[in-house]
């Protein structure tokens, strides 16, 4: 009895000692679950999108097994009474089938279209994060164009998912591709036949999209974020300079425990937004579409939000024909192939541009401060709002219609907005970018403002300054140098104060603690503190 | 209050200014009585010599709801649609043989009386009960015929007898009205500032009578095209599908706008949750 | 802990029976290269008052999941799921799942989260991370190997111009027959067949032995001009087998019953055009309903305008004036069908489309 109760208790070390003389996994695994993260709110946004991947998986696989890819035309029987003995296709019945006649079908349907879309959304907004901070800089260059790759992959994936239903909506999005592979010179034609099979639409589209949103996209999308996290992990993470941070460490928490027990509850708190927006909001509800018909048409034709964008350029286009001898190039290839294309590739080369441009070999993993680099913010602005624009004018006609505006001036606003509001945001945010930088300077300089006014004997009033470092002999601050974080520009982040609002918005490093600059000792509040009150 | 104002502005202005204004109302409406008079005069003199008989003695034989439609229409349309709904060049189109139908339309949703021109007359709060909407459809219909609505006053399917209205309808309504309308019945814009109505709270009727007589620039959809029965089945579909279904997919429908909507949503709710939800992680306490 | 390190830096004995287990920990990660500034505990003491407060509330929301979990799988059982019309209890299934699992995520996730980020000590640890490139020698190593490979392989194969020949001609044949299925498999000719379908619509008179085809309803029943009213349209389809269904996916046309003013401006117009003249029967025309720009149904009728608006990108053609675009993305007008009325007085197409149906290409005339 006793030596079985020993046995027990060993058993997890034996068990582990044979593993390690078996895989000598000992130190690796060590090291895994030592490893250092920093922590910061923005480092999760991109977390966001391999959750939403994750989600995407699940519920896709649940779909496929209900899913018939056909085109084969059959009269619909289900239990949706407003399509009874509508004639339509394999594809379009299973999808109501789905909808209607699997327990739970319809809210994993809605799942997986939501969670596609949070996917596409916070691809957008983790590259936002990347941009604006600089953390794409060498040695991350090839990262960031991965991440690029994996935009117009989720692009695609998207794409060909929303074209499966074969319900009305997706079979004019469908037209309006074979229209675009059309307009391709020279090769058009056959582009458009060789992918259709034939003469829009003919019957192999839906099986081929279905294999490739099923098996070749997410199989490229899974190979692409595994390099992409694999780099993550090989380069370890950049982090915000700050105290003890340099450019050769990480500051953070180990993996285990603290880290990897967040990651697992922000990968719930993911799924259950999706399940939440799945539950609250109909999304793509296919059965008020009716099957697709080439003369069927609804107001207010949209594809998704991510690929809205092509759409709205597409729009704004005008309408200019290139004739070259008897050949012509319709207007339709030129936001849509070269837009795309354009618009898919030219930041991949970003990093490269912007080290060459501002001859910087360097290694760089400390962040940087948008404000720090006014033109990449300039820049970034400038690509935001032309997406944004483009975006807008997608939809267009739902904003003409909702608001009451016409359309034709709606379309001429995108139009001139496309050109003039770029460069405006341009100038903007490279403004306040640099009056934010400026401002800081300023505090650097001569301290913090603290609100109270003294009157001088000569009767002036002047507002007192709580230096932020050391003062020289007549009192007055000897100005810091910028240390690339957070500059206290209030008397409760030096730790005047109790902090004024707790919880979110509490300041990452004690504020005391906090040096202003990596040439200054952390500043010891209490005497100046003092000195204030005193001199009130 | 609200008086003070143009009281006080009259009131700066002087003595003659009101002294003006006072006479001014009588003489306006002696004016308009005597251009009236002058106008029947004229209008009926024009009409014995030029009219065939038939037209001239139309007055004399309108129906007694007809006469009370005429009365109505005296006063409230005819600055823009003319004597006897001739039309007015610039301010409105002829009444001739729009019917009845036109009339419950246009006036049954308070599109007319238009408040201005516009492009496209809004609906408002009708001006004119149904009683009245009655008999100034009767005068249009007697003065120059046209589309009627069903005597029946049948407008729909019922399910009951006939389940398959419903699918049949669902069809001719994505033939027939989706381009405008949308597939979710929520309408949409057209060129030009000028709209098609969503038809969430589109009344049968209303629905039916738009079909006959295509108002504005929508197009007509004649007996001849869409059958009664068509009609009434399409009618069925949008008021079983559109207007008393409740989405089955969640508490919201998002207006049934499609992407637009979903596309604000992912970000409005989706993103906004979670960038809160990693504030909140990395938030030290 | 049992595998022997030779670390004779190593300033801790990491087999010292007195080391507690946090020390070994730490000397780990100083392997790791990782230095453990601040491990400390959140509260004051042990089961302090916030501790226990903590504790109860990640507790609760442990418990809140289950129950989350629970009202998921009641609702997904028992809860009626069948569509009805109306609004019915089944109209709140999907809404029902959604927020009891929700609640059941939002409680695991926001209890984990509060358990690291309320329970676990606070930490601030440091690793380093070497930025510097691998050490000079171990670079010409590894550059001297590859090169050596690629000397041995591509100089014996200069030095072997047989072998030269050889490989050119046997693997390249090998890379073309793995691609020609691929390829071969998928490319269509799109000009292939007779008439060639870029170019010829359902109407051709081909696929009716040459009789001029009717324009029929989705249904197949063919239009007399009176079905038509005046200010009305109609979709129309070729009068062949499949006419109405995807096959004919260029096909579909909109008949339009002008009113006779417009009508008489439209004529004016058409009959001053090479291609158009005569193409239409009384006050009756008939346009190609697929957008000339990305293929959509241009089937926006506007009676009073005259204008006809594609919903997708919004062009619009004015149908008095040979459907030419007059704003929006599109160039080409809409292709106008010659109609005529056959002797039992339906409608018919007199010929098929003069102009090219559909979005545009680069080959077409």
């Amino acid at each position: 009895m006793k030596r079985r109760k020993v046995d027990l208790a060993q058993a997890p070390v034996t068990f582990a000692r044979g593993v390690d003389e078996r895989y000598k996994a000992a130190t690796p695994l060590r090291g895994l679950l030592n490893k250092v993260f920093p922590d910061h709110w923005s480092f999760l946004l991109g977390e966001i999108a391999l959750f939403s991947f994750v989600i995407l998986l699940l519920t896709g696989v649940f779909l496929t097994l209900f899913f018939d890819p056909s085109m084969q035309e059959t009269a619909y029987q289900g239990a949706y009474p407003a399509l009874r003995g509508t004639e339509m296709s394999q594809a379009y019945a299973s999808s109501l089938h789905i909808s209607f006649e699997v327990r739970g079908g319809l809210f994993m349907r809605q799942m997986h279209h939501w969670a596609a879309l949070l996917f596409m959304a916070s691809i957008v907004v983790h590259m936002a994060r990347i941009f604006f901070t600089g953390a794409f800089r060498k040695p991350r260059e090839a990262n960031w164009a991965i991440g690029v790759v994996l935009f117009l992959l989720g692009f695609l994936a998207g794409f060909t998912g929303y074209s499966l239903p074969d319900d009305g909506l997706s079979g004019t999005g469908l037209r309006i591709a074979s229209a675009i592979m059309l307009s391709i010179p020279v090769a058009g034609t056959w582009i458009s036949a060789s992918i259709f099979g034939g003469e829009f639409p003919g019957h192999l589209i839906i099986g081929r999209f279905y294999i490739a949103h099923v098996l070749l996209i997410p199989g490229g999308l899974l190979a692409l974020i595994s390099v992409h996290l694999g780099l993550v992990f090989a380069q370890k993470h950049t982090q915000w300079p700050g105290p003890m941070r340099t450019n050769t460490n990480v500051v953070g928490e180990r993996m285990f425990p603290r880290y990897a027990l967040k990651q697992g509850g922000f990968f719930m708190a993911v799924f259950g937004t999706v399940a939440l927006m799945a539950g609250l909001f109909q999304i793509n509800p296919i059965w008020l579409f009716g099957p697709y018909r080439a003369s069927e048409v609804s107001s207010a034709s949209q594809p998704d939000w991510y690929v809205m964008f092509m759409d709205g350029l597409v729009r704004l286009m005008p309408n200019w024909q290139i004739y070259i001898g008897d050949y012509s190039i319709p207007p339709l290839f030129w936001p849509a192939v070269v837009g795309l294309g354009a618009l898919t590739t030219v930041p991949m080369f970003y990093p490269w541009i912007e080290a060459r441009r501002l001859k910087d070999k360097r290694i760089h993993n400390l962040l940087q401060r948008p404000r720090d680099n006014p033109e990449r913010v300039g820049i970034g602005a400038m690509a935001f709002t032309f997406f944004l624009v483009a975006t807008l004018s997608g939809g267009n006609d739902v904003i003409a219609d909702k608001f009451h505006i016409s359309l034709n001036a709606m379309t001429w606003a995108g139009r001139i907005g496309l050109l003039i509001l770029p460069p405006l945001a341009y100038y903007v945010s490279v403004r306040i970018c640099l009056g934010l930088q400026q401002h800081d300077r300023e505090v650097l300089a001569h301290g913090v403002e603290t609100g109270i006014i003294r009157r001088l004997p000569n009767g002036q009033f002047i507002e007192v300054h709580q230096p932020l470092g050391p003062v020289d002999d007549h009192g007055h601050p000897i100005p810091l140098e910028y240390g690339g974080w957070v500059v206290p520009k209030k008397m409760n982040r030096v730790g005047a104060l109790a902090p004024a609002i707790k919880g979110f918005f509490f300041p990452v490093e004690l504020p005391a603690e906090a040096p202003v600059s990596p040439a200054v000792p952390p500043l010891a509040g209490k005497p100046e503190r003092e000195e204030i009150t005193t001199g009130n | 209050m609200t008086s003070g104002s143009p009281a006080g502005r009259w009131r700066f202005r002087g003595v003659l200014a009101r002294r003006r204004t006072a006479p001014s109302r009588a003489r306006r409406r002696l004016g308009a009585a005597v251009r009236m008079l002058a106008a029947l005069a004229l209008a009926g003199g024009v009409y014995t010599a030029f009219a065939p008989g038939a037209f001239a003695e139309d007055n004399t034989q309108l129906s007694a709801t007809a006469q009370e439609g005429k009365q109505l229409y005296d006063n409230s349309c005819i600055t823009c649609h003319g004597r006897d709904a001739q039309g007015v060049t610039g301010r409105g189109p002829s009444l001739i043989g729009v019917g009845s139908a036109s009339v419950e339309f246009q006036v049954g949703t308070g599109r007319m009386p238009m408040t201005r021109q516009e492009a496209q007359a809004e609906q408002k709060k009708p001006q004119f009960d149904k009683n009245q909407t009655k008999q100034l459809g009767q005068y249009i219909q007697e003065l120059g015929g046209g589309p009627q609505l069903p005597s029946d006053g049948k407008f729909t399917e019922d399910l009951k007898d006939n389940p398959e209205a419903l699918a049949r309808g669902g069809e001719l309504f994505r033939v027939n009205c989706t381009s405008c309308h949308g597939f979710g019945g929520g309408g949409g814009a057209l060129s030009s500032g000028k709209y098609a109505p969503a038809l969430h709270d589109a009344s049968a009727e209303t629905i039916y009578a738009a079909m006959l007589t295509g108002p504005q620039n929508m197009p007509v959809f004649g007996d001849n095209q869409l059958t009664p029965e068509q009609k009434r089945e399409i009618i069925t579909y949008v008021s079983v599908q559109l207007q008393q279904d409740k989405d089955p997919g969640g508490l919201f429908n998002l207006g049934r706008y499609g992407p637009v909507t979903e596309g604000l949503a992912i970000f409005g709710v989706g993103i906004t949750i979670l960038v809160f939800t990693s504030l909140w992680i990395a938030g030290k306490s | 802990m049992t595998t022997v390190h030779d670390e004779p830096d190593s300033p801790v004995d990491v087999n010292d029976p007195r080391l507690s287990r946090f020390e070994i920990v730490k000397e780990g990660a100083r392997r790791d290269e990782i230095e453990i500034v601040t491990y400390e505990s959140q509260f004051h003491g042990h089961n302090s008052k916030a501790e226990k407060r903590v504790a109860r509330n990640i507790a609760l929301l442990f418990l809140i999941a289950g129950a989350g979990g629970f009202a998921f799988l009641g609702f997904y059982i028992w809860w009626p799921w069948r569509f009805e019309l109306g609004t019915a209890m089944s109209d709140y299934y999907t809404p029902l799942l959604g927020i009891s699992l929700a609640v059941a995520l939002f409680g695991v996730g926001f209890g984990i989260l509060a358990w690291a980020k309320k329970l676990l000590p606070h930490e601030v640890s440091i690793q380093q991370r070497h930025n510097d490139p691998s050490p000079g020698d171990e670079q010409l190593i590894t550059g001297q190997t590859m090169a050596f490979v690629a000397e041995e392989l591509g100089q014996g194969i200069q030095r072997r111009p047989l072998l030269k020949g050889a490989i050119a001609v046997g693997l390249a044949p090998i890379g073309l027959a793995a691609a020609a299925p691929l390829i071969g498999g998928l490319i269509e000719n799109p000009h292939k067949a007779d008439p060639p379908m870029m170019f010829s619509t359902g109407f051709n008179q081909k696929f009716n032995d040459g009789k001029p085809v009717r324009l029929t309803r989705d249904d197949g029943s063919p239009i007399r001009p009176e079905d038509v009213s005046t200010g009305g349209q109609m979709t129309v389809f070729p009068g062949i087998p499949g006419g109405a269904t995807n096959e004919w996916a260029d096909s579909p046309t909109l008949l339009i019953h002008l009113r006779p003013d417009d009508a008489e401006v439209t004529r004016q117009n058409a009959d001053a055009d090479r291609r158009n003249k005569d193409s239409m029967w009384g006050d009756y025309v008939a346009y190609s309903k697929i957008c000339t720009h990305a293929g959509c149904p241009a089937s926006l009728y506007e009676q009073q305008t005259n204008r006809l608006l594609c919903p997708c990108h919004q062009s619009q053609f004015m149908i008095t004036k040979n459907a030419q675009p007059i704003f929006g993305p599109a160039t080409r007008r809409l292709p106008m069908l010659p109609l005529g009325v056959d002797e039992e007085g339906f409608f018919v197409a007199k010929s098929d489309y003069k102009d090219t149906v559909g979005p545009d290409f680069w080959e077409r005339p």
